[in-house]
């Protein structure tokens, strides 16, 4: 960590501002997002890839190993691929079966290991594994992406590059698991490990080399190479539902982590008053690759279309602010920021990824914030008083919603029998209820508010009689810890849009490209030009939006 | 067969909720089952706790550490009244946020001394064995936080269609 006496500060941006779902649901990958904090590691550590098992057939079933040594320890990806009928084709939790099949492995795995994993991976949730196993994941293919690049390697042509810049990628996780889901290690068992530590990089390192797989698999079914600039542009898939949401909702200090660490490395570069030429002509450019990425990017459905059309167009009008001599000036990141305010959110959240990207050695620092080693160190009120007053400082936004109402509460989150598949449902149409997941904060901190009694007591008192309201209680005695922990918004609202909480948890990972096929449902784009396997060397750290041919 | 920390923490949590504990107990007793389990103390207790609920010390043992954790931070002497020292206590007090340990007074009961200034440490978790009998409990009790599978919820709550091939 910098010392921050040394570092000009503008005051942060306040959870009131940051912490609203629509503010939330526009944020953009960063250069302290999690995939590529895992490029610089790797590259710092000149982690090389081998793929020292390949057992695939011409059709391109099989297993494979890959091999690479990253921070003192050995790691491997087992890539297991599987004739998949089109009829079980589905992203969704529910699925049982998926063209291919991965576990990140610790260590160098035996035959027996290999053995057993590529037994195991393919049945995913209905198996069983092991410590040695890091994390669990599977991808099906976008088949006809895959069908068309193989159909023109054997053709000896490469692929439409329509095509590969409409899609992106070949094949699409649709679960990766880590934290000890059905037996794993526990990220405890390699958290303190050089280049593992920050969150989700174990999953992150897996995405990376699958993506490596699906390059690899699709040159070895279509009998040549792909160039070099379509296999930068071809990233790895990846289908996210309502998994993702509660765990915003569930781990408070991990999400105020990740934001305050990109919050403080905001205020940070808006501190800067002048900044020098090359820096200044790197967010030009960066500017007019973010105008080409947004060209890019294209979704079929119409209402996320016209926002990013409406996008294109507001970051367009700004190109003369975009300028290099606009930004040599001095202020003139602030500025930028100060003139957005009139902009929408997600021009404003776009301009805060831009400007943190060539200030490298001010803000990547933070990213070694951006975990929760300890659980919320957070000491209970002693009494009711003290409580009502927090609520009242920091929570009114859980006051302010009328949850009796119908619009207010239609939405209930519940945990599916169906192999536990998250799901959301309406309240007053929909059995389930009863069974609600306790995401509800805002209305728990307003139902807890409500009982309070006018004369002081001992909080623990009150919570032995009212036991339901330990939960929004203790959620209150985070807030001033952990200011950007709560989503400040009604999570059971009929205008509560899951899609939202995904694409803020997305974002944090590195995704782009997200593509929304329902409130609650997203595809999106990892990896996407990002450095090959070959290329950690020289080209580890740019590609912020990531456009074709770059 | 062994478990991950993780995934007990999670099982225990669901069995608590299933059995009657409001969330943030479960929760809380989730994370204490994994600090019983790894000490290899009586698995006997955490069933009998799970039991007791909606009562017991699932929600009585917070409440009091709670307490001596809130007196701690005022500078006050950290009492835990009424309660007298089990295995279940200690793992509840392992399992706080905060480098924390039971004292017997003598003449005063329990007390908890705490060091508000330094985490709990958080070492590399043992694999989970042995509890065959407490896992079928807590499978069988988390099953109830399900909502069963209906033909509309599977169609329309995941927001996703039942087949993708693009």
């Amino acid at each position: 960590m910098k010392d921050g006496v040394d570092i000009p500060l503008v005051p942060l941006r306040t959870p009131d501002t940051v912490m609203r779902l629509a503010r939330m649901g526009a944020m953009f990958p960063t250069r302290l997002s999690f995939l590529r904090t895992l490029m610089r590691a790797l590259a710092a550590d000149k982690v090389e890839v081998k793929c020292t098992v390949w057992q695939i057939d011409a059709a391109g079933f099989g297993h494979a190993v890959y091999q690479l040594r990253f921070g003192g320890y050995d790691y491997a990806l087992v890539a297991v691929s599987t004739d998949l009928p089109a009829d079980q084709r589905t992203d969704r939790v529910i699925a049982t079966a998926w063209d291919t099949a991965y576990v990140l492995y610790d260590g160098v795995p035996d035959a027996a290991a290999l053995a057993r994993i590529c037994a195991t991976a393919p049945k995913q949730e209905a198996a069983r594994f092991t410590e040695q196993d890091l994390v669990l994941s599977r991808a099906n293919k976008s088949v006809r992406l895959f069908a068309h690049v193989v159909e023109r390697l054997r053709a000896g042509h490469q692929p439409d590059e329509n095509l590969v810049r409409q899609t992106g990628y070949l094949m699409r996780t649709t679960a990766v698991y880590g934290n000890g889901k059905f037996g794993i290690a526990d990220r405890a068992v390699f958290k303190d490990r050089p280049g593992l530590g920050g969150p989700f990089m174990a999953e992150m390192l897996t995405v990376w080399l699958i993506r490596h797989f699906t390059h690899d698999l699709v040159e070895h079914v279509g009998g040549r190479p792909l160039t070099r600039a379509l296999k930068r542009h071809l990233g790895i898939g990846n289908s996210t539902g309502l998994g993702m949401a509660p765990f915003l909702v569930n781990h408070p200090v991990l999400l105020n982590n990740w934001m305050m660490a990109r919050e403080t490395a905001l205020a940070r570069v808006r501190g800067q008053r002048q900044i020098n030429r090359a820096q200044a002509e790197r967010l030009a450019a960066l500017a007019a690759r973010a105008a080409q990425h947004l060209e890019e990017w294209q979704v079929p459905d119409p209402d996320h279309q016209k926002r990013i059309d409406r996008l294109r167009a507001a970051w367009r009008a700004a190109a003369p602010l975009f300028r290099a001599e606009a930004f040599a000036k001095g202020g003139a990141i602030a500025a930028l920021f100060d003139g957005s305010a009139r902009q929408s959110v997600d021009l404003q959240e776009l301009l805060c990824a831009l400007v943190l990207e060539p200030f490298g050695d001010l803000v990547d620092d933070l990213a070694d914030t951006m975990s929760d080693p300890f659980g919320p160190q957070v000491v209970p009120f002693p009494d009711t008083q003290t409580l009502k007053q927090e609520i009242e400082h920091h929570a009114l936004w859980a006051l302010s919603p009328a949850y009796e109402s119908r619009a207010a509460s239609r939405q209930f989150w519940y945990v599916s029998a169906a192999k536990q598949e998250p799901r959301l449902g309406n309240r007053f149409d929909e059995a389930g209820a009863d069974l609600e997941s306790p995401l509800d904060i805002g209305r728990r901190i307003k139902a807890l508010y409500a009982d309070l009694p006018d004369a002081p007591e001992p909080l623990t008192a009150f919570l032995a009689r009212h036991p339901d309201h330990m939960m929004a209680a203790t959620r209150v005695a985070g807030l001033s810890r952990y200011p950007y922990g709560e989503i400040r918004d009604n999570l059971i609202a009929e205008t509560c849009l899951p899609i939202d909480m995904l694409r803020c948890k997305l974002s944090f990972f590195g995704a782009s490209k997200f593509d929304p096929k329902s409130d609650r449902w997203t595809r999106i784009t990892l990896c996407q030009g990002a450095p090959l396997d070959d290329e950690l060397g020289n080209r580890a750290d740019d590609w912020w939006l990531p456009v074709f041919g770059q | 067969m062994s478990w991950s920390a993780t995934e007990i923490m999670t099982l225990a949590g669901k069995a608590a909720r299933g059995a009657g504990a409001p969330p943030a107990q479960a929760a809380r007793f989730g994370q204490v089952v994994v600090v019983h389990l790894t000490a290899a103390r009586d698995v006997a207790v955490l069933s009998a706790a799970l039991e007791a609920l909606p009562e017991g010390p699932i929600l009585a043992y917070p409440l009091v550490l709670d307490q001596a954790l809130s007196d701690a931070g005022q500078g006050l002497p950290a009492a835990l009244p009424g309660l007298e020292q089990d295995a279940l206590l200690v793992s509840f007090v392992e399992a706080l946020p905060f480098q924390a340990s039971l004292q017997a007074t003598g003449t005063d009961g329990l007390r908890l001394r705490v060091d508000l200034a330094t985490p709990r440490p958080h070492g590399v978790p043992r694999r989970i064995t042995g509890c065959d009998g407490l896992i079928a409990q807590m499978t069988e009790l988390a099953d109830r936080t399900y909502v069963p599978d209906s033909d509309s919820s599977r169609r329309v709550g995941a927001g996703a269609r039942l087949t993708d091939n693009d």
